[in-house]
């Protein structure tokens, strides 16, 4: 197994590197962080569903998926990421995901300690000191391999992270920004001064060969491994990879008694992913809850259509959305009020 | 049979990677085992892989996430992709509940039937001694 010290990479690089190790059969420790900033989702996130993608794409902001579980997450230069790759045959691999959580993130854990911060294991997968959360992690089997990734976090820009996630409004958006801030904590924030990047380097690669032995130092990126990344490219940095829905596939409706359904149903318009969640009592709309990736003005309108469906029966759906375009002066690109419909009927 | 407190259904087929086959004519269904879904733990998101895919023995197929952790799933035997269960994308957690009725995975058109004497029966020694092992390898997942 070799130690990859390559420092500050290019975003891409920082996410496809561990994607590329294991398909070429090799175990490594990547230590790196990324040049410039991005949004990075899990592999089930619907990024539509989770990111502001108007706002990134304003901003200049990439967003990416990874293999890797988890949630939603805004990463920069500020943060050191470690990235394990294992095989599973490995001796070193515990069985169970619990402990090798537990054993794998002892270094960064450690490392933390080192510089003074009491951080501790707590399950699953979180590092956690003075009860808040130091670090983000998430795993993932990759071929015959296992992955680690998380991150020591020198400074957390908790602005740009809540705006950038999706959320139904302004004040929720506060809200996202308050929970984040009170419940993540950096290493800036717990001691001062913060050592020199450098440092925190060194020890974090001193910390993961305590638990891992002796491993050969590698600071560049050989050609064997920057071939299968830029493979992995055309993959990883499409929209088809972006945007492809990890769930949910089809429609559902539960029966909560008779004469009375919950309905989920999703419709792809040309302008964006339509999910509707309905409560329906005798054929007639109960309550009505719209979402999805598409745009609709003026966006406070969306709740109002809501609240109008109510009370209409399931059939007449589309005509009444059509009537409440009209009589609101709705623009809804690439939506309309048919495909409105599908989800409704 | 049960192993230990473990279900293994006598009709199914058993692969080292925890899932189950149930042969249907020329088809194959495939789930996870409930020694599966217990060292798996709580399934948040479960994939239903395209209609139509062409996958093999032992390949990874689809994935399933638990912990944060993105878990693959490989093939039971070599065919075509006839169904997958779509329920499972609202309603992961079926795997760990029912592993064997409504949390099955997919339904394998198979290329070679033959292959399901690389399994292992429900009565056999041989499954009966890999799960004893497996059991003391997770005997800290099992215990909670």
């Amino acid at each position: 197994m070799r130690l990859y010290r390559l420092g500050s990479v290019s975003w891409q690089d920082s996410q496809l590197l561990y994607h590329a190790l294991p398909r070429l059969g090799r175990e490594g420790v990547i230590l790196c962080c990324p040049a410039t900033t991005y949004v990075c989702i899990g592999y089930f996130q619907d990024v539509g569903q989770e990111v502001d993608v108007e706002f990134c794409r304003q901003q200049g902001i990439p967003v990416f998926r990874r293999e890797v579980g988890g949630g939603a997450t805004y990463l920069d230069g500020e943060q050191l990421f470690f990235q394990l790759i294992i095989h599973r045959d490995n001796p070193l691999v515990p069985a169970g995901k619990l402990a090798f959580y537990r054993k794998f993130l002892q270094a960064p854990i450690e490392s933390y300690r080192a510089l003074g911060i009491p951080a501790e294991y707590r399950p699953v997968n979180d590092i956690v000191a003075n009860q808040r959360k130091v670090s983000g992690c998430g795993a993932a089997q990759i071929g015959d391999y296992y992955v680690l990734v998380g991150n020591l976090i020198v400074d957390f820009n908790y602005e740009m992270m809540a705006r950038v996630l999706k959320v139904p409004d302004e004040k929720f958006r506060d809200k996202v920004y308050k929970t984040i801030y009170e419940n993540l904590s950096t290493i800036k924030r717990e001691i001062e001064p913060v050592p020199p990047i450098e440092e925190l380097w060194s020890l974090m690669a001193e910390k993961f060969v305590e638990m891992l032995g002796p491993m050969e130092v590698q600071t560049t990126v050989d050609e064997e491994w920057r071939a299968k990344t830029d493979e992995l490219a055309t993959q990883f940095l499409t929209d088809e990879w972006l945007y492809q829905k990890r769930r949910p596939g089809a429609g559902r409706e539960v029966t909560i008694r008779a004469g009375v359904q919950v309905k989920r149903k999703m419709h792809k318009a040309p302008g964006g992913l339509i999910r509707a969640t309905t409560e329906v009592q005798d054929g007639v709309f109960a309550a009505v809850s719209l979402s999805g990736d598409f745009f609709f003005y003026p966006e406070e309108k969306l709740a109002a259509l809501e609240a109008a469906l109510v009370g209409v029966p399931e059939t007449e759906a589309e005509a009444a959305i059509a009537r409440f375009y009209k009589e609101h002066g709705i623009e809804s690109p690439g939506v309309t009020p048919a495909d409105f419909g599908r989800v409704l009927a | 049979m049960k192993i230990d407190r473990f279900e293994f259904p006598d009709d199914l087929y058993y692969d080292k990677e925890h899932s189950w086959a149930r042969a249907e004519g020329n088809t194959v269904a495939q789930g996870m085992s409930d020694f599966g879904q217990a060292i798996a733990q709580e399934i948040v998101y479960a994939e239903a892989p395209r209609v139509g895919r062409k996958v093999e023995q032992g390949q990874t197929f689809m994935s399933m996430e638990s912990g944060k952790w993105v878990g693959r799933v490989k093939a039971i035997v070599s065919g075509t992709v006839q169904e997958a269960n779509e329920e499972l994308e609202w309603e992961p957690t079926l795997l760990n509940e029912s592993p064997y009725e409504d949390g099955w995975l997919v339904k394998i058109e198979v290329s070679d039937p033959a292959e399901l004497e690389n399994l292992m029966k429900a009565d056999s020694a041989e499954l009966e001694a890999f799960i004893k092992g497996e059991m003391e390898k997770y005997a800290d997942v099992l215990a909670g």
